[in-house]
């Protein structure tokens, strides 16, 4: 993951410059950097191999989707259905796996296809909308949200549908050498992203709607397909993260996903990922998802208390904020 | 011809079930009872539930008592107006088993003002005057834990503890099993963590324990779907032959899980037509002038692979 974190400012309609770039960007890093030593010092276990491999498997869930969500944010948007969406995904997928009288090569595949199109399906009813009805980013993925929780809580009854074929295992809990199998979706996923965000036309639109979304339309961009088609890639990045949800617990969990949204926004902005919109990018929401799983990680092999982990979450979201707004001042 | 025959038919056969199910309603109407009480439960899909609805009517039915039960549906607002049916209907007794512990207190001064006796099954109340609360003894249940996960455990061991601190019922389990722990200096207690009571983060914090212990011997989790989630991350580990895992609630997944030799041993197993017995039992006492308790708690049990055989072989 040597990609340049200054590509993204090349254009002229990013609102930001080189230099505050560069700061920022190595400002997270540098805050990661920092977590890290900690976590070294306070735990054996922490710096090993395996725990690596552990965190960057756990914080997969949460990157894809973030990856999304880091494109919905740019333009200015929010989507809060991504939990909810996880877990219906989940719950479809495993359904459709336990369909008896087929082949275990057609129901795996058949499974994540249903999987990754409802949520495709929830990202392009959000974005619909959003950009044709005008409605508020927050309110439509707010009815999306509790949508997608009650239709998982009705297509299973309230259980888990588990027992599911074996081959899919492979997918969340399989690996290539000693790196996992989720893991390396993820990374083909940030690069995709990142990809996408920073060396697209489609990127540079993102960018332009989200510092200013009048002058990007009279410019004579379809502003509303580029909105559109930002809601369905995160609606189907959400889906992707399900099926991988799906596979590693062996089953579709109806109360899985809850308060996702949240981890998943938190990390976005830990990132330094503006909320209101026009800046951003995909190393950053990196970052911010690895700080956020470090954090977890680490508190949880010293067994601190999970009433201090809600505390010390807060106030790292609130500390990585305030290291962003200082950044700017400084510039 | 035939087009005015058919509803006269039609008319005749509907008359004719009207009047057997009114002669129905008559002859239940003059059975004698002693009592009517109200039962508004959680829900009545659960199987939990529909356990603990079966049996309050077959405990109500030797005690003469004629129950009306209706379902809140995990909706506040439906307790409530069951509620205000129960108090029009001038019911001896009202059974609440609520959505929401904090919620439902001003249902509950409602039917209070309106002197009427509340009992609370399987779910608290956090006010109002409840005469008794008949529930699982979740504290024996995190001791039974305990002591089965001991048999099993060999000389000094490391058990971690997969909770959820934010919930009574949780609570009172995990405590039950540190208090019999403690007894035991060989046993140390290395990880007590959140799993939220749900899979996902429980298989997370799962990973994390497996990760900053190499040797650990036992886990308790204190609900079916904590223990499914750390079951997964045990499984995707490989470490499933060292690991004794215990869990909460005994619902079909995890008796599955147990039966095929999992690292999954043994689960607690709660019995809602022993709390559905007890409730009645309570309301009848009450209803007779005798004093009773604040607060009834319901033997729990250990199920494991050989109960589940004998289970088996009872059916059969």
């Amino acid at each position: 993951m040597t990609v340049g974190f200054t590509e993204n400012s090349g254009s002229g309609i990013v609102t930001i410059n080189n230099y505050l770039s560069l700061v920022q960007k190595y400002g997270i890093i540098v805050a990661f950097i920092v977590e890290c030593v900690i976590f070294a010092l306070w735990s054996e276990f922490f710096l090993t191999v395996p725990n690596i491999m552990n965190v960057l498997n756990q914080v997969v869930i949460y990157g894809i989707i973030a990856v999304g969500m880091t494109f919905v944010i740019i333009t200015g948007g929010i989507d809060l259905s991504v939990g909810s969406s996880v877990a219906l995904v989940g719950v479809l997928t495993a359904s459709a796996m336990k369909i008896g009288f087929l082949p275990s090569w057609i129901v795996i595949p058949l499974g994540i296809l249903i999987g990754l199109g409802i949520g495709s399906l929830t990202g392009m009813i959000s974005g619909f909308s959003i950009t044709f009805f005008n409605m508020a980013p927050f309110i439509i993925t707010l009815a999306m949200m509790t949508i997608c929780r009650g239709a998982a809580f009705l297509t299973s009854n309230g259980f888990a549908v588990g027992d599911l074929p074996e081959a899919f295992s492979f997918l969340g809990r399989g690996r290539v050498g000693i790196i996992p199998v989720p893991v390396i979706v993820m990374l083909l996923v940030f690069a995709f992203g990142h990809l996408l965000l920073a060396h697209t036309r489609f990127g540079r639109y993102v960018y332009s709607i989200g510092g200013n979304e009048e002058a990007t339309r009279l410019s004579g961009v379809n502003t509303k397909r580029i909105k559109f088609l930002v809601y369905v890639l995160a609606g189907f990045l959400t889906s992707l993260s399900g099926v991988v949800l799906t596979s590693r617990l062996g089953a579709g969990v109806p109360n899985s996903g809850e308060m996702y949204e949240l981890y998943v926004i938190a990390a976005v902005v830990v990132g330094g990922t503006s909320l209101s919109g026009g800046v951003g990018s995909i190393m950053g929401t990196f970052f911010g998802v690895l700080i956020i799983g470090v954090l977890y990680n680490g508190l949880n092999l010293v067994n601190v208390s999970s009433y201090w982990q809600m505390v010390i979450l807060g106030i790292v979201i609130v500390g990585a904020v305030l290291l962003d707004q200082f950044l700017k001042k400084e510039k | 011809m035939r087009t005015l025959k058919s509803p006269a038919i039609t008319i005749m056969l509907l008359l004719i079930l009207l009047a057997s199910f009114a002669m129905e309603c008559s002859k239940t109407d003059n059975k004698l009872y002693k009592w009517t009480v109200g039962v508004s439960l959680l829900t009545r899909e659960h199987p939990f539930y529909r356990d603990l609805e079966a049996g309050m009517l077959a405990a109500a039915e030797k005690d003469s008592i004629r129950l009306v039960i209706d379902a809140g549906e995990w909706d506040l607002e439906k307790h409530s107006k069951q509620v205000d049916n129960f108090i029009v209907k001038q019911v001896d007794a009202i059974i609440l088993c609520p959505c929401d512990s904090k919620g439902i207190v001003p249902t509950i001064e409602k039917a209070n003002q309106a002197g009427i006796a509340v009992f609370t099954s399987d779910i608290k109340a956090m006010g109002g005057k409840i005469v008794s609360h008949i529930a699982s003894d979740n504290l024996l249940g995190g001791k039974l834990a305990a002591e089965y996960m001991l048999t099993l455990l060999k000389g000094k061991s490391k058990v971690a503890i997969i909770n959820q601190p934010i919930t009574e019922t949780a609570m009172s389990r995990e405590s039950g099993f540190k208090e019999v722990m403690a007894q035991h200096p060989d046993i140390e207690v290395v990880a007590c963590l959140n799993g939220e009571g749900v899979r996902d983060k429980a298989m997370k914090v799962m990973e994390d324990i497996l990760q900053s212990h190499q040797q650990l011997d036992g886990v308790f989790c204190i609900n079916d779907e904590s223990a499914m989630g750390a079951l997964a991350a045990i499984e995707a580990a490989g470490r499933s032959d060292e690991i004794i895992l215990i869990g909460f609630d005994a619902g079909e997944e995890a008796l599955k899980a147990i039966k095929r030799g999992s690292s999954l041993k043994a689960d607690v197993a709660q019995y809602p037509k022993e709390i559905a017995r007890l409730t009645i039992e309570t309301i009848v006492d009450y209803l007779k002038g005798n004093s009773v308790p604040p607060s009834v708690p319901v033997e729990v049990g250990i199920v494991d692979a050989s109960v589940i055989e004998n289970q088996k072989a009872a059916q059969n």
